[in-house]
């Protein structure tokens, strides 16, 4: 037993944040910009990424020849960690392309499509911002029931369908789309196939979906006979579904530590806050029940960092974590709940302040954790709810019968 | 970064396994809740034998040059199958007396533990039933070549059985409570120390001991006059460690019993652990538990390295507080109202809720050690 991190691993810790000094500016703190509500943002964004690319961090876990620098678990995790602790912009590039397009190509493309996908995510390129077709209107937790067509005609396919809460999908070059390829199949998860679908083809329409605080990240995005080559089909026809569940499990546990990284950066930042700020004569962190909850959110955080380890320990021993990865997103929703929470209290009447006017004089620490208290509602849902996790949990991790 | 145990450790871990599970069913639990004793020599014994007392003395004390996470390992297994016994209370002492006694001390008492002829108890808490300095109102005044120490402690794990106590007295009238506190090793069974047990509801047997004019020689101080607050936190680290890794444990049985019966138990003509209702609760309580238990090895992996480990030791007890308390309460109710009664052993696991909860501090306690913590905190900088 072992709890710390190797000279390696210490190194391009000190490295990030030597790149944070030099390309943020002083005091950088910015939560869920990723997909960029404004233009600038995504530009910034992006500029980012190229960066990112240049030091061979952006995909660093990636074998050399696709442009990573095959980097291990652990030292992904603390870049991952340090990313988010110091909000870095551009990390994921939409999320998609970075985060499961590219390990999936690796399972299951073919040369040529790793040859021309590859590389522009790996450089932090335009052309490397990709989008996920997953969720659809009648598709979400029960992601199976999928009813987007791909219909075999000639040398391609015809795409018809609606997904939705397509993240990042106005900023994709490219959609990693899920539709049904055999509607006769005695299991609604047979059938399925996985594309790479050009958003520029003639039948993509592109709608913007604004959350309640009026900040556009989702979109739905509609298929209208997009015609598409047979080389976009990645792996086996009808066999999507498989090859979903393999590279998703690859790639889960990749996702808490930067969640870890965010939640640790907002209460440092709230501990130094309450040392600063006054209330009734003294500094609000004396307050005893301040300082009680802080204690409490502190304690949460740190029991967050060693489930997250735990995983990608086991993820290093070459074991696949199974109900794990859930575990860890259940636990963090829980977390980022309760911090948000917390955080708003210390904040008082100040945590009202709308959060696209971060540079507003009534908004405290960046908006970071208003940010975070209308946030929480969407990444709880995002890429499973509670309740799917839950019964991921209790199937995998309890052997309890299946609840749903 | 290594989740994984050393060959060494998991030979303990297999080996506590396999012996409490044989030699510490339910019914001996039961057996043992009832005797006035509170523990079972013949199991003690051989746990001694097994030389789980002497795990980390060093070889020319007996013991067998262990670290600090043996321990854990141990209090983990122990807690699964709820032994009870004094092996927490005598590590405490033990690890003090390796840290802050003299090489006569040592020569003297760790043999003796390590055989298990012996049983030590920290003597610390008072009629406030806090473990802060503020709470020691024994008090302990020179006279020639001897203390006399007065005063009354309550809430004493083990003392109805054990031979020596350490126990926390205050020596000097300073301004900050934890200045001028003295630790004395006193023995059990002089005349003027009168103990008596107090009714719990763990059945654990902790103690209200009377110091009456108790006369201790001033070679019976465990370290140095006035300088005993060091110890008493070195106490309150180490316990709280050790007593989250065996509620780590308990809370981690109790889980796998509760599961078990959900899986079994048919209602609607299905397991009741087919309803997300239940399954969810389960789900809950397992991410919980395995977040505490990874918490646990993670502090006694600091305090084995030898790393600032005060923060981490708060840090698990309130989470071992409070996931235990929710895994219990919930596990309980899932056994309806089967859960309620005497006849099941789920409510073994929860009538030690409290008794767990005020070891070596409650939440309360550690919220406030580690908001201290957090005051100290400087965050990275660029």
């Amino acid at each position: 037993m072992d709890f710390k991190f190797g000279e390696k691993e210490e190194k391009l810790r000190k490295e990030i944040r030597e790149f944070v000094k030099a390309e943020l500016p002083p005091g950088w703190l910015m939560i869920g910009l990723e997909e960029g509500s404004k233009d600038e943002d995504w530009q910034f964004t992006m500029l980012m990424s190229k960066k990112l690319a240049e030091r061979g961090w952006l995909t660093m876990a990636w074998p050399e020849k696709y442009g990573g620098r095959g980097a291990s678990l652990w030292e992904q995790l603390v870049y991952k960690e340090e990313s988010r602790y110091w909000s870095i912009p551009g990390t994921s590039m939409g999320v998609s392309g970075v985060n499961w397009v590219g390990p999936s190509l690796m399972l299951f493309g073919t040369e040529e499509q790793k040859e021309k996908y590859l590389p522009p995510i790996a450089a932090g390129e335009p052309d490397g911002v990709w989008c996920t077709g997953y969720s659809e209107p009648n598709a979400g937790s029960d992601f199976a029931n999928l009813q987007t067509r791909a219909v075999k005609d000639g040398d391609g396919y015809i795409i018809n369908g609606q997904k939705v809460w397509t993240s990042a999908g106005h900023r994709a070059r490219w959609c990693w789309l899920a539709a049904r390829t055999n509607p006769n199949t005695p299991k609604k998860h047979q059938g399925i196939s996985i594309f790479i679908v050009d958003m520029k083809s003639k039948g993509v329409t592109i709608n913007p979906i604004l959350n309640y605080c009026g900040y556009h990240g989702f979109n739905e995005v509609f298929f209208d006979d997009v015609r598409i080559p047979a080389a976009n089909l990645v792996g086996e026809e009808n066999k999507g579904w498989y090859q979903l569940m393999t590279s998703l499990s690859y790639e889960r546990g990749s996702v808490g530590s930067g969640a870890y990284g965010c939640n640790k950066r907002i209460l440092d930042e709230l501990i130094q806050y309450t040392k600063e700020v006054k209330h009734d004569g003294r500094p609000l962190f004396q307050n005893p029940v301040i300082r009680h909850e802080l204690a409490e959110r502190a304690a949460e955080i740190e029991a967050q960092r060693v489930l997250i380890y735990q995983t990608i320990w086991k993820m290093t021993r070459k074991e696949i974590p199974i109900y794990e990865p859930s575990r860890d997103k259940v636990f963090n929703d829980m977390v980022a709940e309760r911090l948000a929470i917390t955080g708003t209290k210390i904040l008082g009447a100040y945590s009202q302040v709308d959060t696209q006017y971060k540079d507003s004089k009534w908004t405290k620490l960046k908006g970071c954790v208003e940010s975070l208290y209308w946030l929480f509602p969407g990444t709880a849902s995002a890429a499973g709810t509670d309740e799917i996790e839950k019964n991921i949990i209790g199937q995998f991790g309890l052997k309890l019968p299946k609840s749903y | 970064m290594d989740f994984g145990f050393s060959e060494e450790q998991r030979l303990i871990q297999d080996s506590a396994k396999k012996f409490l599970v044989k030699e510490c069913p339910k019914e001996k639990v039961r057996e043992i809740e009832k005797s006035d004793k509170g523990y079972d020599r013949d199991i003690w014994r051989k746990m001694a034998e097994l030389g789980w007392m002497g795990i980390v003395f060093p070889e020319e004390h007996g013991g067998t040059g262990g670290e600090f996470m043996d321990l854990v390992i141990l209090m983990e297994e122990m807690g699964k199958n709820i032994l009870p016994s004094p092996f927490l209370s005598t590590m405490v002492c033990s690890l003090s007396i390796m840290q802050y006694g003299t090489e006569e001390q040592k020569k003297k008492f760790l043999p003796d533990i390590a055989e298990g002829k012996a049983i030590w108890t920290p003597a610390l808490t008072e009629a406030s039933s806090s473990y802060k300095a503020s709470g020691i109102e024994t008090h302990a005044s020179a006279k020639g070549d001897e203390y006399v120490l007065e005063g009354t402690k309550v809430f004493v794990p083990d003392a109805s059985v054990a031979n020596h106590m350490l126990v926390v007295a205050r020596t000097g009238k300073e301004a900050k409570p934890e200045d001028g506190i003295t630790v004395f090793i006193v023995d059990a069974k002089n005349p003027n120390v009168e103990v008596e047990v107090i009714p719990t509801t763990a059945h654990d047997k902790p103690c209200e001991i009377k110091f009456d004019k108790v006369k201790v020689p001033k070679g019976s101080i465990l370290g140095k006059a006035n300088e005993g607050w060091e110890i008493v936190e070195f106490m309150l680290q180490r316990g709280s460690v050790l007593k989250s890794a065996e509620v780590s444990g308990a809370s981690q049985a109790a889980l796998e019993m509760t599961n078990d019966y959900a899986k079994k138990r048919v209602q609607f003509d299905r397991p009741i652990g087919s309803f997300q209702a239940i399954q969810h609760k389960l789900a809950d309580m397992l991410t919980d538990i395995e977040g505490l238990k990874y918490l646990v090895y993670d502090a006694g992996w600091r305090i084995s390295a030898g790393y600032p480990s005060n923060l981490h030791a708060s840090i698990v007890k309130v989470r071992a507080n409070e996931v235990y308390e929710r895994v219990c309460i919930d596990c309980v109710k899932t056994h309806g109202a089967m859960g309620f009664t005497d006849e099941c052993d789920i409510g073994l696991y929860y009538r030690r809720v409290k008794y767990n909860q005020f070891a070596f501090g409650d939440s309360d306690f550690h919220k406030e050690r580690i908001a201290a913590e957090l005051e100290r905190y400087s965050p990275p900088k660029l």
